[in-house]
């Protein structure tokens, strides 16, 4: 029942595992037989002909499929729990092979930030696209289905487990099945209600979901009950929480030394993230303010009278989009690569690879000054804006601002140029319906929060460091 | 002499009335001026506005308190609102005040131009105006009756009339003790006895208020200068005050304490390191981070001469301490990714300038010596410097 640890220092399959992994299956079988049972109420049935094999095909109910679904997934359980005895280890099936072909090419694809970066915009776009689709519930229970069984298969990967069973982290996982959960939710609320609305002839009350379950309740005992339950359930949660995972300490802090990687606290790691990208000060000071200025400013700017008070979609699209956007790609996807792909050195790591310290990663970086003038410039005309230690402040000033008007150029373009190029172009709706200074308002957050994704871009494809660099002055951008 | 205390309706009527009623009916200033000798300068001012004239009023009451009256009666002052309402209704006060104290001993009488300040003036200068007439219906025993028609003695007040005080009048009490020493000084070197319509500092401690007639000044100035402290204690609330701002200066005084420790426990800013053969061609020495926070380096890199420098194990970035990678021949940042060459100066990840070199010197004994008091920065040119390396 020992998996030696000088044979295997990093054990994909220990007993622990197996057994663990077998309660899982186990629970995931149970919430099926119920799954099943709803798909039996429902009576629905499909005709399989196998090929012809069968004829005119036979009619079978749909929840037969589930219920085999379920049977498989309680076999498996059965496995785990029964062959997790050391002569079995070694010839389990049911695992991601450490050098598969599964693991690699997930790593690959995560590992890489631009991979990464487009895939998560990607799923958001899609999951907008395809939302009629997505919120069936049959679609929601695969999907979810196909998350467990994701998390269950990886969790027979060593490097996987590291990273994921770390105390700090379990709450995070859990966290993410339920960003997951509520995003779906409020999917299947705003198709509907679009649904409805499209339908509706504006006459009587707006007929809304909410609208229809707003019957008044007593707070006891409907309301008190429900607090009290909520109540014992939260308390459970946390006391088996605080005794089955151990409070992640780590060793008396030093000056001196520095965790590697040295993590924020998980909330923070979108933050970490943008510091990679950007200055201190722009990082950890401007973009934090605007990004709670911005959520204050949103009552202001916001000029769409409908759709208030109740999950919609259709009357709120660019309200929902950008929301969706700057949530899930720029933070929880920031904050998934922060927990689970960054490793030492702040390298980014694939969830299946090993983090190895020496782990080299090429990340030459420039500064826009230097790629105009060294690559650009002083090659034709011959002149660079430099200057020497003995030279006067005021020639030292100016050559500093010749040196980094690239940048404040761009720069200034960026904020003066594009809102009224947007007003005229594909924000010209915004712009007559907002007037000039709330349009500008908007504009700016709204520039704000692409600066990021566009920086990370810059420094993906021409390794740009910084736009701005005045070590001189402590200023950077 | 009125019983009951003012409204402030009242106090503006009064203030009125004194200015409007020169001719009218005899009010303080009047008194006073009739009492210095120089009644008809105080007939002089006319009745004019009432604005400006509340204000006029009690410009030249204060003035005639404080200086000569006839050079100052005339002065005429803009009025700007409620202050000088105040200031009337003070005016008022104060010339009462000139009455009774100049009954008694004008040399000892302290002037006391009160500078209105907020709704409490009013207050104390009512309740002051009301329990006065107490006291000048108690120790009345001068001749100049006119002068106890208005008078106001808070202090005396106090002891005739039985009146708590207010935190205002205690305060104002205050003020009023420390101010009589040096004016009560001034007024006895001019031994001319003028008139001076104010209240009488003495009268604030009731003990000085009783001296009788005659050598009052010294005794009273002698008894302020010694009762003055007491007052910081005299009731239970100056004592609350006054022990909380002594826990308040006892806890900052503490406190700047902490910034002079006796013994200093973290390690000297100069050190010595060795020899400099002891730190071979091209190489990294962490051997004092953890303690110094330092490495020496040796290498050819910088300007391709063989320099040894003491580069700080600090970030540019965000000030975590990177890791010397041997294998990858660069410093490495765990918080952000950020790399530097072996001489200092940044190539990847997000820090925007080199590390920073401390003091470096070859010490008479021939040994390294660091001195971390003195940093180094490349971006201001500073590494040209040469107390920032040592040539191997």
């Amino acid at each position: 029942m020992h998996v030696d640890p000088f044979i295997d220092p990093h054990p994909n399959l220990t007993p622990a595992v197996l057994q663990g992994l077998g309660w899982l299956y186990l629970v995931l079988s149970v919430m099926n037989v119920f799954w099943c049972a709803r798909v039996l109420k429902q009576d629905e049935h499909v005709r399989i002909r196998l090929f012809g094999m069968l004829g005119k095909g036979v009619e079978i109910p749909r929840a037969a499929s589930w219920a085999i679904y379920s049977s498989i997934l309680a076999t498996i359980a059965f496995m785990h729990m029964s062959w997790s005895s050391a002569e079995y280890i070694g010839k389990f099936w049911l695992s991601l092979t450490p050098d598969g072909l599964i693991e690699s090419s997930i790593d690959s694809i995560v590992a890489n930030p631009v991979s990464y970066f487009v895939l998560s915009i990607a799923g958001t776009a899609m999951m907008i696209f395809f939302r009629e689709w997505l919120v069936k519930p049959t679609v929601g229970w695969i999907m979810l289905n196909v998350a467990i069984l994701f998390m269950a298969l990886s969790m027979t990967d060593y490097d996987f487990r590291q990273i994921v069973g770390k105390p700090d982290n379990v709450p995070i996982v859990a966290l993410l099945y339920l960003v997951g959960g509520f995003t779906w939710l409020y999917f299947f609320h705003a198709v509907e209600n679009d649904r409805r609305l499209e339908n509706w002839d504006g006459e009587g009350a707006i007929p809304v979901l909410n609208n229809e379950d707003n019957e008044k309740v007593l707070v006891w005992p409907d309301l008190v009950y429900a607090e009290l339950i909520c109540m014992i359930a939260v308390t459970t949660v946390l006391i088996a929480w605080g005794i089955v995972l151990d409070a992640p300490l780590e060793e008396p802090a030093s000056s001196a030394k520095t965790p590697n990687p040295s993590k924020a606290p998980w909330y923070f790691l979108g933050l970490q993230e943008m510091l990679v990208y950007y200055d201190p000060w722009l990082a950890g000071v401007v973009f934090p303010t605007m990004i709670i200025g911005g959520l204050i400013a949103v009552p202001y700017i916001d000029f769409n009278k409908v759709g208030n008070g109740y999950y919609v979609f259709k009357q709120r699209a660019f309200s929902v989009i950008t929301f969706l956007f700057g949530f899930l790609t720029l933070w929880v996807a920031m904050i998934i690569l922060g927990t689970f792909l960054r490793g030492p050195n702040w390298n980014i790591f694939g969830i299946y690879e090993f983090w190895d310290v020496h782990k080299l990663v090429a990340l030459n970086n420039v500064m826009l000054s230097e790629l105009f003038w060294v690559d650009l410039v002083t090659p034709i005309t011959g002149f660079a804006p430099e200057y020497k230690n003995s030279d006067p402040e005021s020639v030292k000033t100016l050559m500093i601002l010749i040196r980094e008007a690239p940048g404040f150029i761009a720069l200034i373009a960026y904020f003066t140029v594009l809102p009224p190029l947007m007003a005229i172009s594909c924000l010209k709706t915004f712009f007559h319906r907002m007037g000039f200074l709330r349009y500008m308002v908007f504009t700016h957050f709204l520039l704000m929060m692409a600066a990021l994704p566009l920086k990370m871009v810059l420094r993906w494809t021409f390794n740009l460091k910084y736009l701005v660099n005045i070590p001189e002055w402590f200023f950077n951008i | 002499m009125t019983e009951e205390k003012p409204t402030i309706e009242e106090i503006l009527a009064m203030a009125r009335g004194q200015d409007g009623g020169g001719e009218a009916d005899p009010p303080a200033d009047d008194v006073v001026a009739e009492q210095s000798g120089t009644p008809e300068q105080s007939e002089s001012s006319p009745a004019p506005s009432p604005a400006s004239d509340i204000l006029a009023a009690a410009r030249a009451q204060d003035a005639a308190g404080d200086e000569e009256p006839a050079a100052t009666e005339k002065q005429p002052a803009p009025a700007t609102g409620v202050s000088d309402i105040l200031a009337a209704a003070r005016a008022q006060d104060t010339g009462g005040d000139a009455g009774a104290a100049g009954d008694e001993e004008p040399a000892a009488t302290e002037k006391q131009p009160a500078p209105a300040t907020g709704v409490s003036d009013i207050l104390a200068a009512a309740r002051a105006q009301d329990t006065g007439g107490d006291a000048g219906a108690a120790g009345d025993d001068q001749p100049a009756a006119p002068a106890a028609e208005t008078a106001e003695q808070p202090a005396a007040a106090d002891s005739a009339g039985g009146e708590r005080p207010s935190v205002q009048e205690m305060l104002q009490q205050l003020r009023q003790t420390d101010g009589a020493t040096a004016d009560q000084d001034q007024a006895s070197d001019t031994t001319a006895p003028r008139p001076m319509p104010t209240r009488p500092a003495a009268a604030a401690v009731p003990v000085a208020a009783t001296v009788a007639p005659g050598d009052l000044s010294r005794r009273s100035v002698l008894g302020a200068v010694v009762l003055a402290p007491l007052q910081l204690v005299a009731t239970p609330f100056a004592a609350a005050w006054t022990a909380l701002t002594a826990a308040t200066t006892a806890m900052l005084l503490g406190t700047a304490r902490f910034m002079f420790p006796n013994t200093l426990v973290e390690p000297s800013m100069t050190f010595k390191i060795g020899p400099p053969s002891d730190y071979p061609p091209n190489s990294v020495s962490a051997k004092f981070k953890a303690e110094r926070g330092v490495w020496i380096v040796r290498s050819t890199m910088y300007n391709a001469q063989d320099q040894i420098v003491a580069l700080a194990s600090v970030c540019t970035h965000l000030g975590c301490t990177p890791n010397w990678l041997d294998g990858e021949q660069k410093f490495k940042c765990p918080c952000h990714g950020s790399g530097f060459y072996i001489s200092g100066v940044h190539f990847e990840g997000p820090a925007p300038r080199p590390l920073e070199r401390v003091g470096l010197k070859i010490a008479a004994d021939g040994m390294l010596e660091v001195d971390k008091s003195k940093k180094f920065q490349d971006e201001l040119g500073q590494w040209e410097d040469p107390a920032s390396y040592v040539n191997a």
